[in-house]
């Protein structure tokens, strides 16, 4: 890891948009103290402040790659804003909010965004819940394709299929349980809550 | 086979893999086929979802490692005594002059200490010198003795061969007490002796035996052995118990030097030094060596034993109280001594002139040489 100084905003946003790996570090590490000392100060322990604090940074990463975020104010106050919002959420589940958290930084509304995240999250949960559900070696194939992009050749090469029809078959196969699963998990859990 | 004919013509239609005529026949079957238009929704859903599952993975991968590197505690490495060498050559490269310095400045703090130590100890020392007892270190005198010849002859005496003659490392004065051989002298003149002699105004010397030590009165009790001495009779003086009066007329024998000499004063205060009970202040000029010699007073009464003077004050001498040198000659014969000793009582002095009483005090005075080689 570069030990690599963004002295301010811009330069970090445009080195995550450049997707260097030392600008992700440089955010996480500069802000995480913050994040941990709200969390343990409002009944949370270490763990939890980097739940939260990751998901925020996931989030925040996420939007400025895909260049759809309005930022207008400081990347600090940003993060902090949506971790207070899922801290909030967590302690409202967990019984224990009193109606009171002792803030240690300005905020702003981050509705929005956390619906947004929460939609995500979910998807994202789902769809581990389901690919687990899949079961090998249907999992492994779909990942190779979709994630890891790797060709149709190298795959019917790594599960030893005699012909790449063979694998287009199989992922076909595939595909369609991991959709039937997908949207059955995804769809109840919609209804449900 | 219908279907996985459907889903290979989404698939090819999401990657861009259809032109021309294929791609207007699939848009007008997706208008047309309420079905196949679902169809191709679910796929994108899943294979966008599949996407976003895949890079956030891999996010939460890297948040966790850097995570894991700058916020938890890192295993422990192996520790080596004083880290590897380079390390070493490099911290002594960047600090060397620092450490110089803070190695100078602790040197300098030590020594500096420590000699300030020392100095504050000798002033201390300066201090309990204002009294000094006064035994004679003899070597000191003989080669001032020695120094002074040769300044006045201008060349190395070659003295002539004399009879054996050794003066002994210190001396001092003492006196007899009992016909049958005791005598006394201050405790410090005899304090570390190896052997000691007592000589006469005549020149006779005779070893002494025993040696009895009060430290606490700097009184010391000597007992002549030797076959050939006679005894010294009856004393001429007698012990006094009862404490002087100011402004008595006292007077000493001593050795300050070879040959006896005589000191005369008065008693100047009932307390000795820094108030001491125990002792009289007395206005005799003493010396070192008249130390052990007999304080007595006009009608020959023996009121005390010469012990030191105080430097910094003109004319102050200390003397022994007798009464102490009688409870000490008591307590001696008690329980050390073989038979009593028998003080001298009756006093022959009383009367006589000062020339008389001193022609019958000096065989009873003698000087004592100690040897502690």
């Amino acid at each position: 890891m570069h030990k690599v100084l963004y002295f301010s905003d811009e330069a970090l946003l445009a080195g995550i948009r450049n997707e260097e790996e030392a600008a992700l570090a440089y955010l996480y590490k500069q802000h995480y103290p913050m994040i941990l000392h709200f969390v343990q100060n409002n009944n949370g322990t270490d763990d939890e402040a980097k739940d939260i604090y990751q998901e925020a940074v996931i989030v925040f990463y996420e939007k400025v790659k895909d260049q759809n975020l309005e930022l207008n104010c400081q990347i600090k106050t940003y993060l902090y804003s949506i971790c207070r919002r899922l801290w909030l959420k967590r302690l409202a589940l967990k019984n224990r909010f009193a109606g009171m958290i002792t803030d240690s930084d300005t905020f702003i509304q981050v509705d929005e965004e956390v619906a947004e995240l929460e939609e995500n999250e979910l998807k994202f949960k789902k769809m581990g819940e389901a690919l687990v559900l899949l079961g090998e070696p249907c999992k492994t194939l779909i990942e190779d394709f979709y994630i890891q992009d790797l060709t149709m050749q190298s795959i019917t090469e790594k599960f030893g299929y005699t012909n790449a029809d063979n694998t287009k078959n199989q992922k076909y196969k595939c595909l369609m349980r991991l959709k039937k699963l997908f949207f059955t998990l995804y769809k109840t859990e919609i209804s449900s809550s | 086979m219908r279907k996985i004919e459907t889903y290979h013509w989404i698939e090819r239609y999401l990657a861009g893999e259809l032109t021309g005529e294929e791609l207007s026949n699939f848009e007008l079957r997706l208008k047309t086929d309420q079905a196949l238009a679902e169809q191709l929704e679910q796929f994108r859903e899943v294979t966008d979802t599949l996407h976003f599952y895949g890079q956030r993975k891999s996010l939460q991968q890297k948040l966790n490692t850097i995570h894991a590197q700058s916020f938890e505690p890192q295993p422990k490495k192996v520790i080596t005594p004083f880290g590897n060498k380079e390390k070493r050559q490099i911290f002594w490269n960047q600090h060397y002059a620092t450490i110089a310095v803070a190695a100078s400045v602790a040197l300098l703090t030590v020594f500096g200490t420590l000699f300030s130590i020392d100095l504050w100890r000798s002033m201390g020392k300066q201090q309990a010198a204002r009294y000094s007892a006064l035994r004679r270190e003899v070597e000191k005198i003989k080669n001032s003795q020695r120094a002074i010849n040769r300044a006045i002859t201008g060349n190395e005496t070659k003295s002539l061969p004399k009879a054996e003659y050794d003066p002994g490392n210190f001396s001092g004065t003492g006196f007899a007490i009992s016909a049958d051989g005791y005598l006394v002298t201050s405790y410090h003149v005899v304090s570390g002796a190896d052997s000691v002699f007592i000589q006469n105004s005549s020149g006779q010397q005779y070893k002494v035996k025993n040696i009895y030590r009060d430290q606490a009165h700097d009184l010391a009790i000597l007992k002549i052995a030797d076959d050939n001495f006679p005894g010294f009779g009856t004393l001429p003086y007698g012990v006094k118990a009862s404490e002087s009066d100011l402004g008595e007329r006292v007077y000493t024998l001593g050795y300050p030097r070879e040959d006896m000499v005589f000191g005369e004063g008065s008693l100047s205060s009932r307390t000795g030094f820094e108030g001491d009970t125990t002792s009289y202040q007395i206005s005799i000029p003493v010396n070192p060596g008249n130390s052990g010699g007999p304080l007595l007073d006009n009608q020959g009464n023996l009121i005390g034993v010469i012990s030191g003077k105080q430097l910094d004050l003109q004319g102050a001498a200390f003397a022994v109280k007798s009464a102490y040198l009688k409870q000490l000659v008591e307590q001696l014969s008690l329980d050390s001594v073989e038979s009593p000793i028998k003080l001298a009582k009756s006093n022959q002095l009383a009367g006589a002139s000062r020339t008389r009483q001193l022609k019958k005090l000096e065989d009873y005075v003698f000087i004592i040489k100690v040897y502690n080689n």
